[in-house]
């Protein structure tokens, strides 16, 4: 299968701590990949790697083909939402919606339907609420986020806790979504989570980060919930 | 809760507020910058009867003085509108500590009088007091206008926290304000004398501070009604959340793909209180040439004329520019991962800055009255602000990386986000360069060879608008982690 995310050598220290340190890592195209690990294992440090937020210490990231670190390249067919500093707090939902849509050459139209097919997911609150984005609930914020990861069909989806914050419906609502997304093979998705059992639930594979290394690598089967919580509990 | 544990808060407060955590060099500047105005308020205070003595000998100075008032009181409410706040967010934590709720609110009243914004007239009524002592007013009589005085002055700062709850309020007193202005310039009526006898009553009757004292007390009970009535987290401690106002910027589109981020920035700066702050300082900045154009001795001083000119149409681009990229710093990882290139966002920066000197120069048109060489010079300084400032200021802005929180008032002198020793020498060129560049040809040849210099300077901006681009891209390239990881600090 083809790869698109390869890790070479990869770390990130900040004075004496090393915080992340990967030798490879490789994923393929159209996988739904969980990371998870404790506190401080170095999962939004990964992601910030990935999305040259910070700037490694030695190694590379490549998405597509491109280093990111040295080409904004990949930015056409990556998107990602990692926490509320991905949101512009003076905008309503749809303003947000088509800001990221006018980025991403999609026409308000097709925005729109976008949006359409996101109609439970979304409770009624988010939609023509005359509310700014900063006034919106926690939950509400995470929903518009992870919503506008969608616009403009992109191929790598990067999601921090995406169920952290979500009320229970949601978060059954978001699992299916991710899915369906998976299903269609073309999108590859990443997802870190606290959650072992909706990790287990929506990616086919999961990497268990313990303080920057990669101490576990496991295709999901009907062990593999067991298999985590038996390596948290110790 | 004590008073004294109230203060002890209060202290920590001060202490560890972010002004005391910045460098050495940014506490001398900002004290020198405090140093300034008090000894502006000061002097003038003690100079102005004597100013008013000499220009106007057949009056009484005092009277003159109390019939001025009126537009001391109107200008600072309109001041303290924009730049002062309530401090309601920090009772927050209060709410569950055993505390009772007056004494909270007392204290929180209470406390906005050490207010910089009411400790400045006192540092000019009082030297003018001890004028009018030493020029011969009956010292009790003086003691009960000051008192009257000060008494305003708190009335002023409690009547704002009213009107900050309610923007009509405020646009009426403004326009009361312009209004009197007017009316009193084009000679159709005068409303000063009428309150100036009210104000020259304090010292005259005397009785009349009751009026005043009321005032203050009244207001301040109104305050507390309003916040004792809306105590609760879904009240007045709860920030202000703002209606949803729409409006049809699909005119910009005629920029392409940079109206884009124009549209954004348009929202970003009329629904955010900083931005909106900053918009009327600039606004302020319009009227900074009539200091200098108004005066004869500054006509002989070109090279003052050039510095106030940069001003008058500069205004946005100064205020709003230096703050260029903390303006997006709230939500600056989505900007570096989102599918925009770096120059196509700094090109779009530097258009909303352009757009804003053109504003500004359009609004500059009534200073023909002063004659067109005066529009002339203007002009000259606006097409240096749109082809040269503005990538001095973009340029600028890679050395900053301070958050700005966007919803939150700047407080004066408490307050010192967005603003250190780098952006203060960077702010230099901005305001010398168009002095250099008008001065030597001024001085080799021909006064309208340093304005047609000024211009061309400008012009040739614009001509390498690419070549400019393209470097500051670079610098912010190479500055990006820092400013994402800056930005990213929990202010």
């Amino acid at each position: 299968m083809e790869t698109i995310i390869q890790v070479q050598n990869l770390s990130k220290s900040y004075t004496t701590d090393k915080v992340l340190d990967i030798e490879n890592l490789d994923i393929p195209k159209g996988q739904s990949f969980g990371l998870v690990g404790n506190n401080g294992a170095g999962k939004t440090t990964f992601f910030s790697l990935l999305l040259d937020l910070i700037q490694p210490s030695s190694g590379q990231i490549q998405n597509k083909g491109v280093v990111v670190s040295e080409s904004e390249d990949w930015k056409p067919f990556t998107t990602s939402f990692i926490d509320e500093s991905f949101l512009i707090g003076y905008l309503t939902a749809e303003e947000y919606f088509y800001f990221i849509g006018e980025l991403r050459h999609t026409s308000k139209a097709e925005v729109d339907k976008l949006l359409a097919e996101f109609e439970d997911f979304f409770h009624g609150e988010i939609l023509n609420q005359k509310k700014y984005l900063r006034d919106l609930s926690k939950g509400n914020q995470k929903k518009v986020g992870i919503v506008a990861t969608l616009i403009g069909s992109p191929e790598v989806v990067i999601l921090d806790e995406p169920f952290a914050n979500l009320d229970p419906t949601t978060q059954i609502r978001l699992k299916s979504i991710i899915k369906d997304l998976s299903a269609q093979k073309h999108i590859t998705m990443l997802i870190s989570s606290h959650d072992l059992m909706h990790v287990t639930d929506v990616c086919e594979r999961v990497v268990v980060l313990d303080k920057g290394q990669i101490v576990k690598d496991i295709f999901t089967s009907e062990a593999t919930l067991k298999e985590l919580e038996e390596y948290f509990g110790r | 809760m004590t008073i004294a544990q109230f203060f002890s808060l209060e202290w920590k407060q001060f202490k560890r507020s972010s002004f005391f955590e910045k460098g050495l060099a940014i506490k001398i500047i900002m004290i020198l910058v405090a140093l300034y105005f008090a000894s502006i308020a000061i002097l003038t205070g003690g100079g102005v009867f004597f100013i008013l003595k000499k220009v106007i000998p057949d009056e009484d100075p005092f009277l003159v003085i109390n019939n001025y008032l009126l537009y001391w009181v109107l200008g600072d409410l309109a001041l303290r509108f924009f730049m002062q706040q309530l401090p309601v967010i920090n009772i927050k934590p209060m709410l569950l500590l055993p505390i009772k709720r007056n004494s909270v609110i007392q204290f929180l009243l209470l406390k906005t009088s050490f207010s910089f914004f009411n400790i400045l007239p006192l540092l000019f009524f009082i030297p003018l007091s001890i004028v009018l002592l030493t020029q011969g007013y009956y010292p009790l009589m003086v003691l009960l206008w000051f008192i009257s005085i000060v008494a305003i002055g708190f009335s002023i700062n409690y009547l704002n926290f009213i009107l900050n709850k309610n923007n009509t309020a405020f646009y009426v007193v403004l326009a009361i304000f312009i209004a009197t202005m007017a009316l009193q310039y084009f000679g159709i009526f005068d409303l000063t004398p009428h309150t100036g006898v009210l104000f020259y009553s304090f010292y005259s009757l005397g009785y009349t501070m009751l009026i005043p004292l009321l005032l203050v007390a009244l207001l301040f009970k109104v305050n507390y009604r309003l916040l004792r009535k809306n105590f609760y987290i879904d009240g007045a401690v709860q920030s202000k959340k703002q209606a949803y106002t729409h409006y049809n910027l699909e005119f910009l589109n005629r920029f392409g793909t940079l109206s884009t981020f124009l549209k954004n920035d348009i929202k970003m700066i009329t629904r955010n209180a900083r931005p909106r702050q900053v918009l009327f300082m600039s606004f302020i900045f319009l009227f900074y040439g009539l200091i200098f154009f108004t005066q004869d001795s500054y006509r002989e001083m070109p090279a003052v004329l050039v510095f106030a000119l940069v001003f008058v149409t500069g205004g946005f681009l100064l205020t709003f520019g230096q703050l260029v990229p903390s303006w997006d710093s709230e939500y600056y990882k989505l900007m570096m991962s989102q599918n925009i290139s770096y120059k196509k966002y700094l090109e779009s920066k530097w258009l909303l800055m352009a757009l804003g000197c053109a504003v500004s120069f359009i609004l500059s048109t009534p200073y023909i009255y002063f004659g067109w060489d005066i529009f002339v010079m203007i002009a000259a300084g606006a097409s240096f602000n749109i082809g040269l400032n503005s990538f001095i200021t973009l340029f600028g802005g890679a050395l900053n990386r301070v958050p700005v929180e966007l919803n939150q008032k700047a407080k004066a002198f408490s307050n010192t986000q967005g603003f250190n020793p780098t952006q203060f020498l960077i702010g230099l060129p901005k305001i010398f360069g168009p002095i250099v560049i008008f001065y030597l040809p001024y001085t080799l040849i021909h006064f309208n060879a340093g304005l047609i210099a000024l211009a061309m300077s400008g012009v040739l901006g614009i001509v390498f608008k690419s070549h400019f681009l393209n470097f500051i891209e670079k610098v912010y390239q190479n500055n990006k982690y820092k400013t994402i990881s800056a930005f990213s600090e929990k202010k």
